[in-house]
């Protein structure tokens, strides 16, 4: 009786000794997978999809999270900034886009000509008024620089009328991980309100109108004023052309580069400020 | 600082301006030449080469430049005698009737100069006539880094064009 005890005893400590050794193992593995970055064992206790709160409490205190959709994004990302995005048009032209400062959303599409995953999106930004994004919206398409995509594979995926800018720099500003990914920008605050990724676009408008919701003031903006009637833009500029060369004015006509105000307003018209500085001429 | 550099013109952005540096597609026997536009408020995709279809999307704390280069047979005319690029505007310069499309409370700006062998004219419509003593420093801070180099190809021959 005494022997079996003995060896009931071994047994349990040899079962402790291999249990202690396998809960030392487990907190091993979650110290390696939290220094990689995966969330687990977060000290904070917070859901991994929360992530981004933790991230987005900077020194002046909490901010606003921003919506993610997809999978949890890398821990290591860090900022919600909207930096300006410069680059080049698949055409070759310059092109920079300022996400803050205006009184819209701006979404931000980062894609890559190639990537399958990607071919959807190009193909549903051919019908622009099958989006579904809200009004004061603005869809901006961001792909990698020159030096890493075919600008002629670009220019074969995006549709006329759509800002297109290629720029490497850009993928590295808004810590984007792949394509395709979205960021949405709030140009009044001048942060991103939402990003991540998505297989269909009636889910990236999903997180568009949400995050509408909560930014609550998009419907009436302040800043346009509705001062277009008629023709506007190049249609507009061209319909002078016309009517100035009906007119028998070419150019080179002087009378389209007056050096002064009395050669704009007659004197007899009479000039409230005639000491005025010449137009075009001024210093 | 983000830039914008394309067809020998290299323009760093302040914070809040965005622009593009680009060439129309040529129609017929015109010549395009480069259009610089810069605005503090988000471009619509077709603006004419003098704000058309974006002044009227101004608010009043905006601004818009554009930077439209002539043609070579315009060097040397009276026109563009002016040398170098007008680096620093000020508030005097902007009058409510120098605005290619006369939008009330807005304000303009024209100036035509050779800067690096080429001609060009800039053009600034401020949102507020009133507001113009905080939003000139704006435009000279956009004015003060913009690069015009010289013409990075031979001249291509060019038929009379409106602008």
């Amino acid at each position: 009786m005494i022997a079996l005890a003995i060896v009931l005893s071994i047994v349990v400590l040899l079962l402790s000794v291999l249990v202690a050794g396998l809960l030392r193992s487990h907190a091993d593995i979650l110290k390696a997978l939290h220094d990689l970055g995966a969330g687990v064992g977060e000290p904070t206790g917070s859901d991994p999809h929360n992530q981004s709160s933790a991230r987005a409490a900077g020194p002046q205190g909490p901010i606003s999270v921003p919506l993610t959709m997809g999978p949890p994004l890398p821990g290591e990302r860090s900022s919600i900034s909207a930096p300006t995005i410069a680059g080049v048009t698949p055409s070759g032209d310059a092109l920079a886009v300022a996400p803050s400062g205006s009184d819209q959303l701006t979404l931000l599409a980062f894609l890559s000509s190639g990537c399958a995953s990607c071919a959807g999106f190009w193909k549903d930004f051919h019908r622009p008024d099958e989006l579904g994004l809200p009004p004061r919206t603005r869809l901006v398409v961001v792909t990698k620089g020159p030096e890493m995509e075919i600008p002629g594979e670009v220019t074969a995926q995006a549709p006329p009328g759509l800002p297109v800018v290629m720029s490497t720099e850009a993928w590295g500003d808004y810590e984007v991980p792949g394509s395709p990914f979205f960021v949405l920008v709030d140009g009044n605050s001048g942060r991103r309100i939402g990003e991540g990724v998505a297989n269909q676009f009636s889910q990236v408008a999903e997180l568009v109108r949400r995050a509408q919701v909560d930014a609550g003031e998009f419907a009436e903006g302040s800043r346009g004023q509705p001062h277009a009637e008629g023709l506007d833009g190049p249609e507009r500029e061209l319909a002078n052309d016309r009517e100035l060369t009906a007119a028998g004015i070419l150019p080179g006509d002087p009378s389209l580069y007056p050096s002064s105000l009395a050669d704009v307003c007659p004197p007899d018209v009479g000039d409230p400020h005639p000491n005025r500085t010449p137009i075009g001429m001024a210093n | 600082m983000a830039t914008l550099r394309a067809h020998g013109i290299e323009a760093p952005l302040p914070g809040g301006f965005e622009g593009r540096i680009f060439m129309r597609s040529s129609i017929g026997e015109e010549a395009p030449f480069p259009v610089a536009q810069f605005a503090t408020f988000a471009l619509p995709e077709e603006v004419g080469d003098f704000g058309g279809g974006a002044v009227t999307l101004m608010g009043a704390d905006d601004i818009f430049t554009t930077l439209f280069e002539y043609g070579p047979e315009s060097l040397g005319t009276r026109l563009f005698a002016r040398q170098g690029f007008p680096r620093s505007l000020s508030p005097d310069n902007f009058l409510p009737y120098v605005l290619r499309r006369g939008l009330g409370g807005q304000s303009g700006t024209q100036w035509f100069f050779t800067e690096a062998g080429r001609p060009f004219t800039l053009y600034v419509v401020l949102g507020s006539h009133a507001r113009r003593r905080s939003l000139v420093p704006r435009v000279n801070g956009l004015l003060a880094n913009l690069a015009i180099s010289p013409s990075p190809e031979p001249s291509l021959p060019s038929g009379a064009r409106w602008n």
